[in-house]
């Protein structure tokens, strides 16, 4: 073939590729610290990807305002991750190009496995957020952290819920309890409802009278489904949904006046997200979804420093949203922060000195945002019990703390739910 | 044979090239995405084989490419045993997937095979993604790193040599193809299956045999991929978009000829690193502008240069002889 | 056994109710089918960016209830001509290059405007899921034990109204058997002094409307983001396939064969395997009847 087109081809790999000696960047001049973001920005999770930089963005601010880390400014370097392959390209590009010691991101499964390999084998920290895998941890990879609990958590939480605070309420032994499982089929949905599963049979013996997985980006009608449930009559539907899908299966139950006493998610997707009151209306009234603190939060309930690190949080992402944080923020937001937390105590990035400042650190529930307190096992995971999560309910349009009882000045309503047209 | 190499001097230069790289960069990005546009490559090569010579324009491509990667997965993760024998039982896999998709599909001209190819890897998606017991479902397979060679668990540098080993694999095979009395033949298939059956070609085992062999080699790459990324997932492994890129790279580059696919993977795979290195860090509300570049790219380079690379090379040369 | 499937009066219920949900399901299949039917028989282009311009129709529809209060239904009127009009601008600036060329570059350019459309979506739009509440999507009809939604039943008959106005218009005016002469042999058809390239400016903005008003009517019934499009596309594809290319009446009995395949799989297996069935069904087809179950024999075979 041509010399001279293979010649062209050739320096436009070169000049794209190699861009020449002031390729690398490296670590920004002195006077500011720079870590590795890597989320999904486009795709299908760009919504999800754009909230968790909000969070990220305010909670940055917000640490700059008090000093930065380790005495420097913190900057981003942003990647966008949309598959594995990307994933894991752009990791590789954010620590040979842009120099990283510290990579946070990622929301989803599929991305953190990839990326978070890519920075293991460079003995680069990775700082994971949200993604709920329970085998990322797994893996023996070094300096790999989650600050979040993973899926095995949301659903531990769940059916603590249903059983201890729900099933009084109802009248009814644990034991005693039909519950239909309906999810979303991607890694999340799986993860929790699985775990969900587990529990509930092995701890309450409660009846599994459904289980159910989908594909929410091809969802169109639930009522096949519903009509199936109504045959069943369960008390309590545990449904994992996406978008859509939550809006769908309310919408239509209440068109098939498809009766139960409660519903209960997880997570700050489908029903835990703004879209599905936005969506609703008042009509979203009852349901219940696991997240971080909503409204009818008791900052008192927290220990002080954890008070003025929620209130400054909750201020920052009202005055740019405009909104309450949701979980997305408020994952991501706090991520950030306890990753300042641990810069603070180790006093550098050196993986070895950095992980032994994660390890000991050991804080109460109730000392940073979200109401979190902090104690990370021997494999980078922060412990469930020190991760404390939320029951929500939609009420009038809000997303309102419920549960537990202690943390919040609201209280839970319609258990059972009753007929649709009664829960004002 | 330094006759035939001479004969081929893009790709002397183009692997050859490939194969000095790591001796003077070690840069750990650029390695990285050299060896993608390598993998990517080979892969549009081995689409090729169907696509390109045979005529067979599939985008389930991805069917082939999701077996790899999940044999590779599942044989090192449930089975405890190494890739390599995971990528034998992809091919194995595949081949099957390959005999059935072109026996099924062995009327279909045009657009109806296209869709039938599509179906196809959506069945399978959908399958591995129930298949939870097995597969682990949605949930994906994360794909442990073990340093050595029987697992593949390699440098950067090693893995340039090992994509490079794929893509002159599938390369050879293309060549093979130019040069045998089966190329000529499946040639004829491409260019008039009707013609071709009336003179006593074996017409419909012929496009069996390039959609299996094509089906192969996609396998091996994707069993490859797996261990390279470290994470199969269901939904992105089997999706149509990469089925997409596969097809698209060999059409940039050009259909039918043996340098086109790596040509093509060279274009498009830099340029959608560069612009998403570029561009995505840039503001959260502007992610995506550099999606929206790619693809007007995509119409233009479609449109402009149906040739592909190759072709437009080739007429470069030509004029230039001419004139 | 499976209480669900037990056999008694409240099963004729059920049975009746999942009906309804097939047909009102159908209703639309069809609407988002006919134009790609039409443009696939006609033009013999596969248009891989049909789901996105849906996905416009949906915004199209939002952001006309959010920002002037206008109910969907009357902005569907609204929709027709407008979305004509971006049927003809893509057409010139995009289409028109590709239609003497291979199959493969018109199935790419398609790729290429599918990533375009949805991006264009991304930047502008952001990601969020967003939605319209017109007061008629809580509306409830019912009769007997059974339920219509509303709005799933408007939808069903403006989607009804506008095939046929469709299948009215391909039979019995003259540009309608200008166009489907030209599908039929679209070289005799030039020979006759036909206007292929007005015919396929016709055919493409026709089908783009379609698809368009269709995206109106399903605005109120699921969530609008911008990789929404995906969602349809490939079923569309099934009951295209389904019925015979370009036969707009296959396209519709297509439709509400693959809803009942959509309902009934779902009922009887579970959701999750919704999609199975209906992409067995269309390789099936392609393999026993690729014509389509209502197209002309053979026609598969003719080398589009």
């Amino acid at each position: 073939m041509s010399r001279v087109a293979l010649g062209i081809i050739v320096a436009t790999l070169a000049i794209l590729l190699g861009g020449g000696p002031d390729a690398v960047r490296g670590q920004a001049p002195t006077g500011e610290y720079k870590i590795g973001v890597l989320e999904p920005l486009t795709g299908n999770l760009a919504f999800e990807g754009k909230r968790h930089m909000e969070g990220l963005e305010v909670v940055r601010d917000l640490i700059n305002e008090r000093g930065g880390v380790m005495g420097k400014k913190l900057v981003f370097a942003v990647a966008d991750a949309t598959d594995p392959t990307a994933a894991a390209s752009e990791a590789n590009r954010l620590i040979t190009r842009e120099g990283v010691k510290i990579i946070t991101g990622t929301f989803s499964s599929r991305l953190c496995g990839a990326a978070s390999e890519v920075a293991a084998r460079h003995k680069v920290i990775y700082w994971e957020s949200s993604c709920v895998d329970p085998r990322f941890n797994k893996r023996d990879l070094k300096y790999v952290y989650r600050t979040e609990i993973d899926a095995t958590g949301f659903g531990w939480y769940n059916i603590e819920f249903i059983a201890k605070h729900l099933a009084p309420r109802f009248n009814l032994k644990p034991n005693q309890l039909k519950v239909a499982f309906l999810s979303e089929d991607s890694s999340y949905g799986q993860g929790v409802t699985e775990s969900a599963r587990q529990r509930a049979k092995t701890e309450f013996g409660m009846q599994e009278v459904m289980l159910e997985y989908y594909n929410w980006t091809t969802l169109n009608d639930m009522t096949p489904t519903i009509l199936k449930m109504k045959q069943l009559n369960p008390d309590v539907v545990h449904h994992i949904g996406f978008g859509n899908d939550a809006v769908l299966f309310w919408r239509q139950s209440k068109e098939q006046n498809f009766l139960f006493k409660a519903l209960v998610h997880a997570g700050a997707t489908g029903y835990g997200g703004a879209d599905f009151g936005k969506a609703l209306g008042n009509d979203a009234n009852g349901v219940f979804a696991l997240l971080e603190p909503g409204p009818g939060f008791r900052l008192e309930a927290l220990r002080p420093e954890g008070q003025q690190i929620e209130k400054a949080f909750r201020d920052a992402i009202q005055k740019r949203t405009g909104t309450y944080p949701f979980g997305a923020h408020q994952l991501a937001g706090a991520g950030l922060w306890l990753l300042k937390l641990v810069l603070d105590r180790a006093k550098t990035d050196d993986p070895e000195k950095f992980n032994a400042a994660v390890m000991s650190l050991d804080m109460p529930v109730g000392s940073m945002i979200n109401g979190w307190g902090v104690k990370f096992s021997e494999v980078g995971q922060n412990a469930n019990d020190r991760v404390q999560h939320y029951m929500l309910q939609w009420q009038n349009g809000q997303l309102v703390t419920v549960w537990p009882e202690e943390f919040t000045t609201l209280r839970a309503k319609w258990i059972p739910l009753g007929a649709w047209d009664q829960r004002k | 044979m330094i006759a035939r190499l001479r004969s081929r001097p893009g790709a002397v230069a183009l692997f050859g090239l490939a194969a000095l790289t790591p001796l003077f960069v070690r840069d750990a990005y650029f390695l990285d995405s050299l060896v993608l546009i390598l993998l990517w490559g080979a892969l549009s090569a081995a689409w090729n084989v169907a696509g390109g010579y045979a005529g067979q324009v599939s985008i389930g491509h991805a069917s082939f490419f999701g077996l790899g990667a999940y044999a590779a997965a599942l044989m090192v993760t449930r089975f405890g045993r190494g890739p390599w024998l995971g990528m034998l039982v992809g091919v194995v896999l595949s081949l099957g997937a390959g005999f059935i998709i072109g026996f099924l599909s062995n009327r279909l001209r045009g657009p109806y095979f296209a869709l039938s190819t599509i179906a196809f890897s959506q069945v399978l998606l959908i399958g591995v993604s129930r298949w939870r017991g097995f597969t682990a479902g949605g949930e994906g397979i994360p794909v442990p790193f073990r340093p050595g060679f029987t697992t593949l668990g390699l440098g950067h540098i090693a893995w340039v040599y090992m994509a490079l080993a794929a893509a002159l694999l599938c390369y050879a095979v293309e060549v093979y193809l130019e040069r045998s009395r089966l190329g000529y033949r499946l040639a004829g298939v491409r260019e008039d299956e009707d013609a071709a059956e009336a003179l006593g070609i074996p017409t419909r085992r012929l496009k069996v045999l390039a959609i299996a062999l094509s089906a192969a080699l996609t396998s091996i790459c994707g069993s490859l991929w797996a261990q390279y990324v470290g994470f199969v997932d269901p939904t992105y492994v089997f999706s149509v978009d990469l089925s997409v890129k596969f097809a698209l790279n060999t059409i940039i580059g050009g259909m039918g000829t043996a340098l086109g696919p790596y040509l093509g993977s060279i274009l498009i795979t830099s340029l959608e690193t560069y612009l998403r290195a570029t561009f995505s860090g840039v503001k959260t509300g502007f992610a995506g502008i550099y999606l929206i570049i790619y693809g007007t790219v995509l119409i233009l380079v479609v449109r402009f240069v149906p040739d592909g690379l190759a072709g437009f090379a080739s007429r470069l040369r030509a004029r230039r002889a001419h004139a | 056994m499976d209480p669900a499937r037990r056999l008694g009066p409240a099963q004729i219920d059920v049975l009746a109710q999942l009906a309804v949900a097939t047909v009102l399901l159908g209703g639309i299949y069809a609407l988002i089918a006919v134009g790609l039917t039409l443009i696939f028989g006609i033009m013999r282009v596969v248009n891989f960016a049909h789901g996105e311009f849906l996905m416009l129709g949906m915004y199209l529809a939002f952001w006309a209830f959010a920002l002037y209060a206008v109910d969907p239904y009357v902005v569907v009127l609204l929709s027709i001509p407008v979305f004509f009009v971006v049927g003809l601008v893509t057409y010139v600036l995009v289409m028109r290059g590709v239609i003497q060329a291979s199959h493969n570059v018109q199935i790419f350019t398609t790729v290429g405007l599918s990533v375009v459309l949805q991006n264009v979506a991304l930047v502008a739009w952001a990601g969020d899921f967003r939605f319209v509440r017109p007061w008629h999507l809580s509306t409830v009809i019912r009769a007997g034990s059974t339920t219509f939604n509303l709005s799933q039943v408007v939808a069903f008959l403006i989607a009804v109204g506008l095939t046929v106005a469709l299948v009215a218009f391909m039979k019995w005016t003259h540009a309608g058997r200008v166009m489907r002469a030209t599908a039929q042999d679209r070289d005799a058809a030039t020979l006759m002094g036909i206007d292929t390239d007005r015919v396929y400016r016709l055919t493409f903005a026709i089908g783009i409307a379609a698809v368009g008003a269709a995206g109106v009517l399903v605005a109120p019934l699921y969530a609008i983001y911008p990789t929404a499009g995906l969602q349809f596309v490939l079923l569309a594809y099934v009951v295209v396939v389904l019925g015979g290319l370009g036969d707009m009446f296959g396209a519709m009995l297509g439709s509400f064969i693959v809803a009942a395949v959509e309902v009934a799989g779902s009922y009887l297996f579970g959701t999750a395997w919704k999609e199975i069935f209906y992409f067995i069904l269309f390789i099936l087809v392609l393999v026993f009847r690729p014509a389509g179950l209502f197209g002309q024999r053979g026609a598969e075979t003719l080398g589009v």
